[in-house]
């Protein structure tokens, strides 16, 4: 299911350089305009990419790091974690 | 009446521009080869308009309003937004309104439901191909955006339909001009999920070939069973399936394959030999 203040700031901030030149100087005052629920939220504040990997669209939620300044190698180590993580849940019913 | 004056289909990996210096010299080889030949067949065709049918990669659409398959009617449209795109040539890119009103028309006749943008941009999806097929000055575009990002997806038969519709739409347009179809995306590739980066090469060489034997059946089939156990990228092999179906399903050509883990893209360059329809 996808969160759509989520998914509404990760489309906003890709969809505008100044806003992310804006966010990766201070994400606080970007994330106070949108409602978004506060584990959420957290999540996005410790980049847990394995939080928002099922909440979002795949492509927003890599726009969104590379956004963010997340390194390459970085995203792609926590989101095959994420996936591996989830495959275990999965494995375990 | 309009001619249908070639079919055509080509991926759009993004790091074939932004990370084009980190790609292996044999595959820029393969890329640029592939490419360059893509233009020369389009160009060759000789196409007064270019029907081109795209994903939108966020740059059109949201989650508020994501249209499943959607007509540009614009007279102009905007090039590509993304700012690794700023290098690229086409920042304002003529349309087509009269030949999109006939498609949108011949649709309706036909019981399909596209959406319609009177102004679209045309992300790196669109743009990418052109550029690098070396595609300038370009013909008008027509732009069909088909939603191959974010479920619901149009059908794999859904598509195929659109594509012979297409056809019937171009060959009753009643003006004297010749219009080519160009379609965009694929082929394996997956993006922002953990499969990121995975090309599934024996799945792209099984999808060409049934491409080239032209059963439709089979094709649609392979694609149903196939499509939702592989990365998302290859969501966009819709688009090269409305082609097979604008190409009345025969007639596929490979011009160049090249399994490039760089880009993250199997990518995949294809023509329909219209001649060979009869």
């Amino acid at each position: 299911m996808r969160d759509y203040w989520l998914s509404k700031l990760f489309f906003d901030l890709q969809s505008s350089a100044p806003l992310g030149e804006e966010y990766r100087a201070g994400r606080k005052k970007i994330l106070d305009r949108y409602p978004l629920k506060p584990e959420v939220r957290a999540a996005v504040e410790r980049d847990d990419v394995a939080f928002l990997a099922p909440r979002v669209n795949p492509y927003l939620l890599r726009f969104y790091f590379v956004v963010a300044g997340m390194p390459e190698a970085e995203f792609l180590r926590k989101v095959r974690t994420a996936g591996a993580a989830a495959a275990a849940r999965s494995s375990h019913g | 009446m309009a001619k249908l004056a070639g079919v055509f289909a080509s991926s759009h990996a993004p790091l074939i521009i932004r990370g084009w210096k980190d790609v292996k010299p044999a595959n820029q080889q393969d890329l640029r080869r592939a490419l360059t030949e893509l233009g020369r067949r389009i160009k060759a065709a000789r196409p007064d308009v270019l029907v081109e049918i795209a994903p939108d990669h966020w740059v059109n659409f949201f989650i508020d309003n994501l249209p499943g398959i959607c007509i540009g009617m614009g007279e102009e449209h905007e090039g590509p937004a993304e700012p690794w795109m700023k290098d690229c040539p086409f920042k304002k890119i003529s349309g087509h309104p009269k030949l999109a009103n006939h498609i949108l028309q011949t649709a309706i006749e036909r019981d399909f439901e596209p959406s319609v943008s009177h102004h679209l941009t045309l992300d790196h999806g669109f743009c990418i191909p052109l550029w690098k097929g070396g595609l300038d000055p370009l013909p008008p575009i027509v732009p069909i955006v088909f939603n191959d990002l974010e479920p619901p997806y149009p059908s794999v038969r859904r598509c195929l339909q659109w594509g012979t519709m297409l056809a019937e739409a171009i060959r009753t347009y009643p003006q004297d001009i010749r219009v080519a179809i160009l379609a965009t995306g694929g082929l394996s590739h997956s993006i922002g999920e953990p499969t990121m980066g995975e090309i599934d090469e024996p799945f792209d060489r099984e999808c060409i070939r049934h491409f080239e034997n032209g059963d439709e059946r089979k094709l649609v089939d392979f694609l149903n069973e196939r499509l939702p156990t592989i990365g998302n990228g290859a969501a966009e092999i819709r688009n090269w399936v409305a082609a097979h179906g604008a190409a009345d399903r025969r007639g596929f050509e490979l011009i160049g394959y090249c399994n490039c883990p760089e880009v993250y893209v199997g990518c995949g360059f294809a023509s329909w030999n219209l001649a060979a329809r009869a």
